[in-house]
Formats: C-alpha cells, structure tokens, sequence
C-alpha cells in the first residue's frame, strides 16, 4: 500500500464547543489510485485532505506514506515531504497575481527535482497562448487549469484536490476534470479528489463517503466512466 | 533553477513605485547625509591632525610683559624649547571687529593660503578665511582701522586659530567679531611698540611621550619662564581652546549623527515591516498554497524580505555615491562655516561605509526577519483559512450597542491597524524630535540674549592685567612696592567703578565632561551692584552654575586650580540671580585670604559706565553685553542655517512615515472600501470610516507626544550644553514652537489626507468581487 491512514481522530474548539471533525478514520490507497472523497459541507472531507496533506495535525491516529510516519516528522521534514511528495489544487486558486501563468507554473517547479517539461505541460493544459497573461486576464477555468500545472509540475506523487471545480460552470468543470484525470493516466499520480458532487464517483477508481466525522463508504468503482461523459 | 518567485520583484516594484520611491529618497538622502557628514569629518579631522606637522603647529606660547633680548631667550632656550617670536596686535576695524594682526610665518604655526597670496609689501594683508567670509570680506577689499588702511591679497586659514577664540578663557570663540591676519615684516615693523604683545611659540627640542609628561613639563617650565622674565600668559597647546577646540568638537558630532541614521533606518525598518505584513495578509492564501505545496518558511522569509533589502542597498550605495560628492561638500562647508581650517583631501573612510551601508543593511536584515519569522510562523493551514492571528484566538473586541455605528466602526478600525499607529507614535516622536531641535535652536538663543540683557551684574566688568608676580602672594617689600606701583596705574575717578578682587579656577572634570574656567569674584562690603546674601564664610554661585550643575543652596563645590591639583571646596549660601557665565561670589575678604593675596588686593572693576582713564595696556579684558552674547551670536552664525534644515527634513521625515502608513490603513481595508462602496456609501462617509481614525490618532499623538518631547530635549540638550560648550545656556520652550509645531504637523498631515481622500477616490468596486470566499 502507498497511502495508510489509521484511526485518525481531530477535533476542533474547546470545553463544551468542542466538536469533534474525524471520528477515527481507516482508509488505505494504492500508488495512481484516484479517489473521490465525498461528503456533505461538515462531514470532514477537507481536514482529512489537510491532514494528508501534513498542514493539519491529527489530535489521534497514525498516517503512513510509502513506509514512513508522519507522526515522526518535525516541521522541516513536513515541509520537505511536502515538497517531494505532494501537490494541491484548491477550489480558489490562490495564483501569485503579479507573475504570469508561465512563471505561476515554474514555481511549482522550482520545488521539484525532476520537474516536467512546462512547455509540454502548458500544451497539455491548453494554456501555451495565455502563457504570458497575468491570472486577473484570465478566466476562472484557465486560472484552475494554472492551478494545477503548478500542481502538477513537480510530478507530486500524490496529488490533493480541494473542491477543484466549486467556483467553476458545468462545461468549465467538466474541462478541469478532464485534465485531473489525463494527469492521473499519464503521470500515474495518487489523486485525491474531494468534493460534496456525488457525480463525481463515477469518475473515481476508489470512492470514500463521508458523514459526521465517519467513513460511511469506502469501494472500488468497477464502473468507472470518463469524465467527459460525466453528468449533473 | 531560480526561484521563480524573484520575478515577482520588479512587478512588485513597479506596482507599488510610489511607496518605494519615498522610502528610497528618505533612506538615500538621510545616508548620503550621513555618509557625507563622516567623510568630511573624518577627511577634516585628518587635515586638521596632519595640520600639526605640515604647518609646525607650536606646544604652546606665552606673552612676556617686555619684548625679551637675546640673553633672555638664551636663557629661555636653554630650557630645552625652541622659541619663535610670534608678536601681535589687536586692531579694532572700522567694521566694530578685532583683528589680531602677526607678521608672515615662515617658522612656526605656518599659514594655508586658500585663495590669492601672502602679503608682500606694506599696504597689503591675508586675513582668515573665515573671518572674510562672516565679514563679506574677499580679495581685493580693503579694511581699516582707522588709521591704517589694508588692501585684502590673499585668504588663509592660520594653524594656530584653527578656531577663533580671543582670549584663551573665552566660553565661545566668535568667528564674526575677531579673526585673525598677517601683515610683510616691513608693515609688521611700523606698529607702535607699546600696542604689540610679545607673544612667543614653543616647541619642546624633544617632544612629551605623553599627555600627562606634557603638562607636567609645560608646568614646570610655565615656573621657569616666569623666574626669568614676568609671564603675561601662558597657554600651552593642550589648552589651547584656539588649537584644541575643533579637533574635540569634531570628533564629538560623529556619535549623534550616527545614531540619528540608526533610528531612522530602525524606524523604515518597521515601516517596511508593516507593508510586509500588509501583504502577506493580502497575499495568505497564496502563501498557504505555496507552504502547502513545499515551500519553505525560509524561501517565503527571504523572497518577502528581498525587497527592503534591495531598497537599502541601493540607498546606501547612491548614499555613499552622494556622501562622498555633494553631501561631503556640503558638510565640509558648515565646518568652514565655523572652523578655519586648512584645505583637505577627501579620504576613503572604511568606517563611514561600514556605518552606512553595512550596519544599515543589517539593521533592516534583522528587523524584517524577525517580524517575518514572527508572521510565517504559521502553520500554512492558518493562511489557507486566512486566520492569521499567532497565539490564542481573541475574540472580538465587544462594543456597546449605543455607541452609534459609525464611531463603533471606527474603534474597529483603529484597533484592525493599532500596530501600524504604534508605529505612527514613534515615527511622530522622531519625527518631532527633530523639528523641536530645529525650532527650539533659535529660540533659546533669542532668550538666552533677552535674559543676559536684563540681569547684567554691571554695563562694563574690567578685569585687570595683574603682574603675575603679584599673584604669588609673598609679603617681601619687592613685591609690596610692585603692587603700590600697579594700583598707581589702575586707579580710576570714574564715580561708577567698584573694585573687586577676581580669581579663575576650574571645575572637576567629570566622563566626557572635561572641566571648565570658572571665576570667582570677590566683593566689596556694600557693593552697588551685587548684594550677597550668603555668610562670610560662604559663597553664592551664579544662577548659570547652578542650573548647570543642578547645584542648591546649603551644598558644597568642589573646584582645582587651573595649573596644579590643588583643590578649593565652599558651601553654597546662595545662589545669585546670574545667567552669564559661571561664576562665583563672595566677600573680596575671603577671595583674597583663600587664595593668599593681600587684603589690598583687586583685579577688576565693575561699572556701569565705561572706564577711559586706565591705558588699555593694563586692562586684560573687558566683559560687557557684546562679550556676553558672544555664545549666542556665534552659535546663531555656525548653527542657525543648520536649524532651517533641520526643520525641512523633520517635516519631510513626517510627511513620509504619515504617508506610508496611512497608505497601509487603507490598503487593508480595499476590499471593505470596495464593498461599501457597492452598498452605496459615499467616498465622504467612506473617508469619515477610514480617514478619520488615522487623522484622530494623528492629531492626537501630535498632542500627547508633546510632553515626551519636552522631556527628552531638555534631557539632551543639558548634556549637550554639559559636555559640548563651557558655559551654560538655559533651555527655554517657547509656547509659540508648540504651536508651529502642531500646525506644522497639521498641515504636513493634511496634505497625505488630501492623497489618501484620492486613494479611497480610486479604489475601485470589482475589489469586492475579485476574492470572494
């Protein structure tokens, strides 16, 4: 297994607001598995995503990542396991606003040893003729798709999907996806995908639902359609 | 591979010229300032050193009573010196100044002529650089005495007046009123014998090892030359405040300009922090992306820190640039104004380059990485979630209900930005330091004159040229007839004149303070002009000396003689009213009897009309108002153009850091301005929101900051006035410098106000929908 998760418990507040997010979760991925988490707003998708993705801490449980604990790394490691391992797409983009989509994406690559070829991956993003344009010249879908090229770029061997598609039209999503699924098939990274659209599942090859802190699901989808035929 | 984050920089720039443009100009022109200041000082402070050598400044002189024959300078010589005749006269000029006139040098204290020539031929003069300057004097002018008439050839600077003082006991030297020339040896030859003093230079044939052999052998010959011809003075260099003055003062600035530089920077520093923290809270989202996706807390440090670091290294390079050509010149030039010093060589000074471009840039290094490790240190989920509060969560800060909406938001404001108005205090603190300074200068001069005029002891004090055997105190009949002779001389029918006995002695020296001439007077019994209330065994001191000295009725002064460590102590039995010198009171009686003279005994009058029956040969010196306000006047002459500057860069200083962070307020808040301009509020009521607190808190720490002020300036200007001028000077706050102050700070705020008003003018409606989370 690459990605082992074992009675991950976390909290939030104190005294009698305590509430408590994760209420002991077991979950085990594959190496280029793509997982769809989903969950109504409250379930604990996103703290599972930040706490695998070490920029969370759990108040109980144990992750493993291809062998290591991430309990036993300080700060420096997390920062460095980050680094090596993993890349995240966010429902809001969060691109640096004053360098262009280019510069956006070589400063994903800045952080990787064997970063891909930009020019190939702007290709791939569709992105080569907004290369030079600033992230307030582009639309929502082209600053996603930025987003991820600077996920992406890096080659992360696990890549964290945040609501990649929230703030984003049907066709746009539809587009963005795509792309998450091309970069899973053609890198062969683990994706994690969380999202409260349950249309989503279909496109996964692991599907996790979650409610009130609990996996309440947890399958393999034999079923599995492309994106482009999703629908909702 | 790069980091690609660096692209940002110059867009960053570019985006934000303004804010960086004022900080540049700010930094450059403060260390160019700086950096010139200790170029010329340290580049003067040599030409004056190497002065010593190049131009064989002596170890000192002394006036004889009679011009001294060869068997007298035999005998002198013969006392392991060389001895250069070094004759003077004092001149009064058509112009009410005095010009000590010697013949050309050629041996000793040689001449740098800095423009035109020597004299060489009767008719012709070289006069002080300095002098000519005050005096609008140049070449080619003419000057007159009345009975002789100079034609002006040439400006020198005369290594032994490097500073102008007169007398060697003077508190101040005074560059307008008293300068010094050189005549050819023919026109020397043609004054009246009876107006010259036979002064003569030394130079020891082996010089001192050091400073303590040299005043034991100056002091030791000082008894020797007397034993052998009746000393009229005798001033060794070490002493000699015309010599020694301007290296000390020099030296002395370097300490305060500096740590003036420090705060600054310290204070940009801060500024810059502020900006930066500003931006990281704009930018949090893209930060916690970037520290989610591996970036480490140290990249993010060093590419936020990249900017200020830029900015002041690029400031004190063209600082220096600036420093080393006109600022330099500009400095060299206010030390002319006040020192007539030799040309010099600009050197390159590695200190001054450490001082402003290294230790500024490590300043601005530490500052900004502390408040950066402070802000980065969260974790990145808190600036994903854009939560940027270090610590424990505060809740929010409850205000009443009835308080109306407007001041509720307020509050809120104030308290969103109380960093950046902290910041503001201290700013308005420096800031008004300064402009205090500037203002303060001339106002205490201005009292100091008004308050001399009013509490003169006498129009005219005379102190008498004693033979200095008389002073030695023996009752040997030599000597008793030497004094019946002198009394002869100095007697006067002037109805006004009152004897009184007068002995000099020196106060302890203390730190950086290095004691100073005090001189104590002896009274007569029902004085016309001064009424002791003191016992007879006690003494009063001038109001000037207990200011000085924080000094009360009922404590004791400790006081040496100038010469030896003889030390004298008397109670304090009061203090008279007294502004014009250190001085000390008491009866003639008990002058006379501490310091072993006889009860006849006098060496001055007081009178309040001027004296015109003593020859001017037996009158050392006179003390009248002009005398007085010479600290004042010279001060005005070497400071007072310094003050308007002062005053300019103050208001600048205030101006930008006002600027700056009244910038930052409302940057925060853009995407709130923007928001409430799409709810329909206008940019008046906007401005009463966001205006308003800063120009509140403005105003206000103009105000209360006042007090501080106060305190800290007559904290440093009586350290100032202890250890940098003998004297004393008393601080005086003028209510109208308050007001002008707060006008001044008014009026530079409402200036930024009126740029901030257009800001919030611009801030445009799509910022509210730009990040909406």
């Amino acid at each position: 297994m690459f990605l082992e998760l074992k009675q991950i418990k976390k909290s939030f507040g104190t005294g009698q607001s305590r509430v408590q997010v994760l209420k002991g979760i077991d979950l085990t991925l594959e190496k280029g598995e793509f997982c769809v988490m989903l969950g109504p707003s409250g379930s604990g998708k996103s703290t599972l995503l930040n706490i695998i993705g070490g920029i969370d801490q759990a108040d109980e449980g144990e992750i493993l990542i291809g062998g290591d604990r991430m309990a036993d790394m300080d700060e420096k490691q997390l920062t460095l396991y980050r680094r090596r391992h993993l890349g995240y797409i966010f429902q809001m983009y969060n691109l640096i606003p004053n360098l262009t989509v280019r510069e956006n994406i070589e400063v994903g690559a800045y952080l990787g040893t064997d970063p891909l070829p930009v020019e190939e991956l702007l290709d791939t993003l569709g992105l080569t003729e907004h290369q030079n344009k600033l992230p307030n010249q582009l639309s929502g879908g082209q600053q996603q798709r930025t987003a991820i090229g600077r996920a992406i770029v890096k080659n992360p061997d696990i890549l964290l999907c945040d609501e990649p598609t929230g703030a984003l039209d049907y066709n746009t999503s539809k587009e963005i996806l795509k792309l998450i699924e091309t970069v899973n098939q053609k890198y062969g990274n683990t994706v994690i995908l969380v999202t409260h659209n349950d249309a989503l599942k279909d496109m996964a090859t692991r599907v996790v639902k979650l409610r009130d802190g609990g996996i309440r699901k947890n399958y393999l989808n034999e079923t599995r359609i492309l994106a482009q035929d999703l629908d909702w | 591979m790069k980091n690609p984050l660096y692209k940002r920089l110059l867009r960053e720039l570019k985006s934000e010229f303004g804010k960086y443009l004022v900080i540049f100009l700010l930094m450059t022109l403060t260390i160019g300032e700086i950096s010139g200041f200790l170029v010329a000082d340290e580049s003067m402070i040599k030409a004056y050193n190497d002065s010593f050598t190049l131009y064989n400044v002596e170890d000192g002189n002394f006036a004889l009573q009679t011009k001294a024959d060869s068997a007298l300078k035999q005998q002198l010589e013969a006392l392991d010196i060389t001895i250069y005749d070094l004759f003077y006269t004092d001149r009064i000029l058509s112009n009410d100044s005095t010009l000590r006139i010697f013949q050309n040098r050629e041996q000793v204290n040689l001449a740098c002529v800095m423009e035109g020539r020597l004299a060489s031929k009767p008719g012709e003069i070289a006069i002080d650089r300095m002098y000519a300057d005050n005096n609008q004097l140049k070449v080619g002018d003419t000057i007159s005495d009345g009975s002789n008439t100079w034609t002006i050839t040439g400006l020198a600077a005369l290594s032994d007046y490097s500073t102008m003082f007169e007398s060697n006991s003077d508190s101040m030297f005074d560059a307008v009123k008293f300068g010094v020339a050189m005549v050819c040896p023919e026109e020397f030859s043609e004054f009246e014998s009876n107006s010259l003093v036979y002064s003569y230079a030394w130079k020891y044939n082996d010089a001192p090892a050091g400073e303590k052999e040299e005043m034991e052998r100056s002091q030791q010959l000082m008894k020797e030359i007397n034993s052998l011809s009746p000393l009229k003075k005798f001033v060794p260099r070490y002493l000699n405040q015309a010599i020694q003055f301007t290296g000390e003062d020099m030296g002395s600035d370097r300490a305060m300009m500096t740590v003036l530089l420090y705060i600054l920077i310290a204070i940009l520093a801060f500024v810059f922090g502020i900006t930066i923290n500003s931006t990281i809270v704009k930018e949090a989202n893209v930060i916690g992306t970037l520290r989610a996706s591996g970036y480490t807390k140290r990249e993010l440090i060093r590419h936020y820190m990249a900017m200020p670091l830029i900015v002041t290294l690029i400031s004190a390079l063209i600082g220096n640039i600036m420093g080393y050509t006109f600022f330099k010149n500009f400095n060299a030039g206010m030390y002319y104004g006040s020192y007539s010093l030799p040309t010099y060589v600009t050197i390159w000074s590695p200190q001054a380059f450490l001082e402003t471009t290294l230790v500024p840039i490590l300043l601005m290094l530490v500052i900004t990485w502390l408040m950066l490790r402070r802000k980065l240190s969260l974790s990145p989920i808190k600036f994903l979630r854009r939560d940027l509060r270090s610590g424990r969560q505060h809740h929010a800060f409850r205000l009443k209900s009835s308080i109306p909406v407007f001041s509720r938001f307020r509050i809120r404001v104030f308290l969103q930005n109380s960093g950046s108005y902290l910041l503001m205090l201290v700013g308005i603190l420096f800031a008004n330091l300064l402009l205090m300074f500037g203002l303060i200068f001339p106002s205490i001069l201005d009292h100091y004159q008004e308050t001399i005029t009013d509490n003169l002891l006498c129009n005219y004090q005379y102190l008498l040229e004693v033979p200095v055997e008389l002073m030695a105190g023996d009752d040997s009949p030599e000597t008793l007839l030497r004094m019946l002779a002198y009394v002869s001389q100095v007697q006067t029918d002037n109805e006004d004149a009152e004897e009184f006995s007068a002995y000099s002695l020196k106060t302890l020296s203390k730190g950086a303070y290095k004691g100073e001439e005090v001189l104590l007077y002896g009274i007569v019994d029902d004085s016309h002009y001064i009424t002791l209330e003191s016992d007879d065994n006690e003494v009063c001191i001038s109001k000037a000396y207990a200011d000085k000295f924080h000094l009360a009725k009922g404590d004791t002064i400790t006081l040496k003689e100038q010469y030896d460590d003889k030390t004298y102590t008397f109670p304090i039995g009061g203090i008279y009213d007294y502004e014009g010198a250190l001085a000390i009171f008491m009866p003639k009686s008990l002058l006379n009897h501490t310091f072993g003279l006889s009860d006849g005994y006098f060496s001055g009058y007081f009178s309040d009309t001027e004296i015109t029956d003593i020859e001017e040969q037996y009158i050392a010196t006179v003390i009248d108002l002009d005398a007085l306000t010479k600290i004042s006047r010279q001060l005005n002459v070497s400071m007072g153009g310094m003050m308007i500057l002062v005053d300019a860069i103050s208001v600048i200083m205030f101006l930008i850091l006002i600027y700056l962070l009244a910038k930052i307020v409302i940057e925060k808040n853009a995407q709130a301005i923007s928001m409430t301009k799409i709810l329909g509020y206008e940019n008046k009521e906007i401005s009463r929101l966001y205006l308003l607190p800063t120009s509140i808190v403005v105003v206000t720490l103009l105000l209360l900051s006042l007090p501080l002020e106060t305190a800290v300036m007559k904290y440093l200007f009586e350290r100032i006035v202890m250890t940098e001028l003998s004297g004393w000077i008393p601080i005086y706050f003028d209510p109208m410098m308050y007001v002008k102050m707060i006008l001044l700070g008014i009026g530079a705020y409402v200036v930024v106000a009126v740029l901030e008003y257009r800001r919030i003018r611009r801030v445009p409606m799509e910022e509210a929908l730009k990040n909406v989370e």
